[in-house]
């Protein structure tokens, strides 16, 4: 067992866990986005990031991909952390305005607005790429892409483009975060032959 | 079947997920705990099951108590039960064996009920789990044993290519062909594959070389018959030219289809002489010499209706200028083309175009051109000026289909069931690892049209892929699906009704003629479906680790549990399931007495499980299939309407009320149709109340089971009833749908064996229904069963 602290806490945990996994396992709250059981971490969106200290120094990691070690003394609800944390809100903020679940987020840790340019205030997509992860590794398929660099970056089949590859089981929208996904599903699967919509 | 000796009897082990405050909040699972205790050798909570911790304490638990059943009751198994198997399947715990049950989409995050309330629904789903496990007989994982020779098929080009990476592999190929002649055989492939001058010589190379190859056996003028067997194990009937049979034993059949290219309707100038179409422009050349004067080329694809194809026409028409200039310079080229054509050139051949005075000129959309003697005449998109171009030689677009032969040899082997477009159009897509697995058997323009570079590409391509399965199956890591069908020799006799069904070409016949004798299931084609199993008239089909069993006992166990009002619901993993676990998104919520019962495709649903929840007391069934016609087994939703509708008329036959039992559609991403139909199917069961469990309906619901199950005849004409969307013809006496339909009645009520207990009960009250009957409002029905009272 390796034996490390959490916000001054003693736990136990075994070798390959990572922080947020042991964190988890002791009830201990630390917000994530683009973290998903089903998929390995990846560290997108930088939420989960965490104190880390030792002695007079300290430094900030991405729990989620942190593994645990001997001696390790970790918090998670520091001025330092909170103030990460906010920023980090607050770009999400920012470019994806459109999502209740990023504004709820934002809200219960005490950020209202946000300071940076709005692009597009349709967005909710936050590109944290966990359905590309979870087409890769849980179906194999390999549909959904990140498309274009930098500012263009965005969420879709290659070349956007309905692609027959896609076997439209639905799991990236199961694991998406922000539910943008929904609209973004029909942009990657072929159109059904078919449509209920009717009954909309 | 190879069941696991030691894990025959079940240990269960149930993993109650808290999910950090997603379920544990909104479902009092201490007292799910506490009434779960005596139903399994452990239960116990965890914070999170799927994080690493909580897969250590699965692990310890499964090593210390010797678990063989693993339950995890948390969230979407559509997801997260890979991760289960994966990390289980060290301990010697398979697929099949572990199971997840969705308290967090389909209980806690979906009513507004109280926490003891969605505790006691969590119960009876995670019961029902439990009496799946017990009455599951796990099998071990089946070796597929694949080696060559691999037989090349179809008399296509893409075998060359293929045949030429095997042979480099080290693998034997047998090619069976129309002819060996290698210029007769160029002479094909210059029809099919027009204008590839650049490729033609590095192609014959190629067929001398594989021709020459001592891994590569010839043989020639033979006509394929039949294939029989399954992956592995094939034989092939081939008929020489004095009516011989001839068999070829190999363990993999590649197909490699070509194509046709056909001249067009006399409506387009065809005549064959001056006004022709590419592969023969070929051949005239080869005859008469390069053309002089004006040639013209009309990529004439979007008058065909074809546009996917005139960029294939296009290069074709190209790569022929090119030659055509380099002969002969003082021809004068012009390629006309439709205006929404993407031009295939890149920079480089526009200049080279320009550089030889080969002119493209597009045509304007709105005005079809018109081919008079010696001119073609089109509106341009510039200026919209009739234009009129002066032709000696007119080129036009082949049209592209498959020859009646082709389409033959397609069906022989197992690659298409029916007859429409192109054979890429009959892939099925269905699970991941289905996808892509056509390209190691079809290569050729026969799957999609395309040029010979391409053909060449996935001829080399399934090449390299059964190379790969052969290695596979070499170093003994090539496994069968841990759910496909197999076929009880015993039970089969052979009518033929699963293979006529199955949707993925799986199920194969061992002889010829095959009347009579037992059917085998290919393992590496069957996609697990299983409307085969549900169909079979004599039960001799069973999907491996999914077994009807499993269901009947799963959906008995929940009936029993069912209170008045409440229903069961099958919902399709493709289809209902999704669209169910996405409700929580809406912040939508949907009647509580819904059960939802996760099923791999409603098609697989034997009649007799749907009979069996009514006959454990369930009030209402509901099956959750696919948007129609977007079923990923084909026809799965058709064939359980089919035997959804036999149900209603044994329970017309019976009195009770035909709405019980329902089959509705759901869109993944629509989750709120989820909600209305759920919400209003419910609805309808509240107001009919259940079943009242007296002896005589007991009895009816026992001899609708009984039939549903055993009744070789009921279950024959149900399966012969299973039809296709593109079936417009109905076999036998019935002529039309009506008719069909009033014979299966007449059928069943004489098949129907009526329940002594009823016929007394009638004979006593002679006029009262045992139930509200079909369309009487359900009051009616309910006060004229107090006055009979």
């Amino acid at each position: 067992m390796i034996k490390f602290k959490i916000n001054d806490i003693d736990v136990e945990a075994k070798q390959g866990w990572t922080v947020l996994e042991t964190a988890r396992e002791y009830g201990i709250d630390i917000p994530t986005l683009c973290h998903h059981p089903a998929v390995e971490p990846s560290g997108a969106c930088r939420l989960c990031m965490v104190e880390m200290r030792e002695g007079d120094w300290s430094k900030l990691v991405a729990s989620c991909i942190f593994p645990v070690k001997e001696g390790l003394n970790i918090y998670t609800e520091t001025p330092k952390v909170h103030n990460v944390r906010r920023w980090i809100l607050e770009m999400l903020l920012a470019s994806c305005p459109a999502s209740p679940e990023i504004r709820e987020l934002a809200q219960k840790h005490g950020v209202l607005t946000t300071r940076f340019e709005i692009h597009d205030p349709e967005q909710k997509c936050l590109i944290c790429g966990l359905c590309q992860r979870a087409c890769d590794e849980v179906v194999g398929a390999s549909a959904i892409s990140i498309v274009d660099r930098g500012v263009h970056k965005k969420v879709g089949a290659p070349f956007l483009q309905p692609i027959d590859i896609c076997v439209s089981c639905g799991s990236c929208l199961t694991v998406c975060p922000t539910d943008a996904m929904k609209d973004l599903f029909d942009t990657v699967r072929l159109q059904p032959k078919t449509s209920l919509a009717q009954l909309a | 079947m190879n069941a696991i000796a030691n894990q025959s009897i079940a240990k269960t082990g149930i993993f109650l997920c808290a999910c950090g405050d997603e379920i544990a909040p909104r479902i009092d699972l201490d007292i799910l705990k506490a009434n779960l205790a005596g139903h399994a050798d452990v239960v116990e909570t965890l914070p999170n099951p799927c994080l690493k911790p909580g897969l250590d304490r699965i692990h310890d638990l499964v090593e210390a108590e010797g678990l063989n059943r693993i339950i995890v009751a948390g969230c979407d198994g559509r997801i997260m039960l890979k991760k289960f198997e994966k990390s289980l399947e060290p301990l010697g715990l398979l697929k099949g064996q572990i199971d997840m049950v969705n308290l967090k989409n389909h209980v806690a995050k979906v009513s507004s009920a109280g926490p003891e309330a969605k505790a006691a629904k969590a119960e009876k789903l995670i019961k029902a789990a439990v009496a799946e496990m017990k009455v599951l007989v796990p099998t071990e994982n089946q070796a597929v044993e694949v080696d060559g020779p691999v037989a090349l098929v179809g008399n296509g080009i893409g075998a060359f290519p293929t045949a030429q990476k095997l042979a480099k592999s080290g693998i034997e190929c047998i090619l069976p062909l129309d002819t060996a002649d290698v210029d007769e055989i160029m002479g094909g492939v210059r029809s099919a594959y027009p204008g590839e001058y650049g490729q033609y010589d590095r192609m014959k190379k190629m067929i001398q070389d594989v021709m020459a190859s001592d891994k590569v056996t010839v043989k020639d003028g033979l006509k394929m018959k039949n294939l029989l067997g399954i992956t592995g194990d094939f034989t092939l009937e081939m008929e020489k030219e004095d009516g011989e049979l001839e068999s070829i034993e190999a363990g993999l059949v590649v197909a490699a289809l070509d194509a046709q290219l056909l001249p067009p309707g006399p409506e387009f100038g065809y005549d064959g002489q001056s006004a022709m179409i590419l592969p023969e422009l070929d051949r005239n050349m080869a005859k008469t010499g390069i053309p002089k004067g004006e040639v013209v080329f009309w990529v004439s694809d979007y008058a065909y209706d074809t546009p996917e194809f005139a960029v294939l026409s296009a290069k074709a028409a190209w790569n022929t200028a090119k030659f055509i200039k380099n002969a002969s310079p003082s021809t004068h080229i012009t390629i006309v083309y439709h205006q929404d054509m993407a031009l295939p050139l890149t920079a480089m051949e526009r200049a080279l175009a320009r550089r030889l005075n080969v002119s493209w000129v597009s045509y304007d959309k709105a005005v079809r051109p018109t081919v008079q003697d010696g001119f073609l005449t089109f509106c341009t998109t510039t200026d919209h000026v009739e234009t009129e171009l002066k032709w000696d030689t007119l080129v036009l677009s082949p049209l592209r289909s498959i020859a009646r032969e082709t389409m033959d040899a397609a069906k022989n082997l197992g690659v298409v069931h029916d007859t429409s477009a192109f054979l890429g159009n009959h892939h099925t897509h269905v699970k991941p690892e289905m996808v892509g697995k056509d390209e190691t058997y079809i290569v050729g323009s026969a799957y999609f049209p395309c040029d010979l570079q391409a053909v060449l590409n996935t001829g080399r391509k399934a090449g390299s892929n059964t190379y790969e399965l052969i290695e596979r199956s070499r170093h003994a890591e090539l496994f069968a699906p841990r759910n496909i069908a197999v076929v009880d020799p015993e039970k089969c006799v052979g009518c033929g009704q699963c293979q006529e069904i199955c949707d993925c070409s799986g199920i194969g016949m061992t002889q010829f003629p095959s009347s009579g004798l037992p059917r085998v299931v290919d393992p590496l084609l069957c996609t697990g479906g299983g409307t085969c199993s549900a169909t079979c008239p004599y039960n001799a089909i069973t999907l491996l680790n999914s077994t009807t069993a499993q269901r009947e006992a799963r959906v008995g166990a929940l009936a029993q549990q069912l209170d008045a009002g409440e229903a069961a619901c099958f919902a399709c993993v493709w289809g209902g399931l999704p669209a169910a676990d996405h409700v929580h998104r809406l912040n939508m919520t949907y009647d509580e007495g819904v059960h939802i019962l996760s099923v791999p495709c409603v098609g697989q649903i034997d009649p007799s499980v749907m009979a069996k929840a009514f006959l454990e007391g369930a009030p209402g069934l509901l099956l959750m299939g696919c948007s129609p016609e977007q079923c990923h087994h084909s026809f799965g939703i058709d064939h359980a309407w089919s035997r959804v509708q036999l149900i209603k008329k044994l329970f017309t036959l019976c009195g009770f009320d035909r709405r019980r039992i329902a089959l509705a559609h759901a869109d993944l991403n629509r989750p709120e149709d989820f909600v209305k139909t759920s919400d209003a199917f419910t609805k309808q069961i509240r107001e009919m109340g259940p079943i009242e469990m007296t002896q005589v309906n007991k009895d009816k619901l026992q001899a609708i089971y009984d039939m549903c199950k055993y009744n070789e005849r009921i279950r024959t004409l149900l399966s012969v009833s299973l039809r296709r969307p593109m079936d417009e013809e109905y076999r036998g006496d019935q002529f039309h749908a009506l008719s069909f339909d009033r014979d299966f009645n007449q059928a069943i009520e004489e098949e129907f064996d009526y329940p002594e207990s009823a016929l007394a009960a009638e004979d006593t009250a002679a006029t009262t229904p045992a139930e509200a009957v079909v369309d009487e409002p359900a009051e009616t029905a309910k006060s004229g069963e107090v006055h009979h009272a």
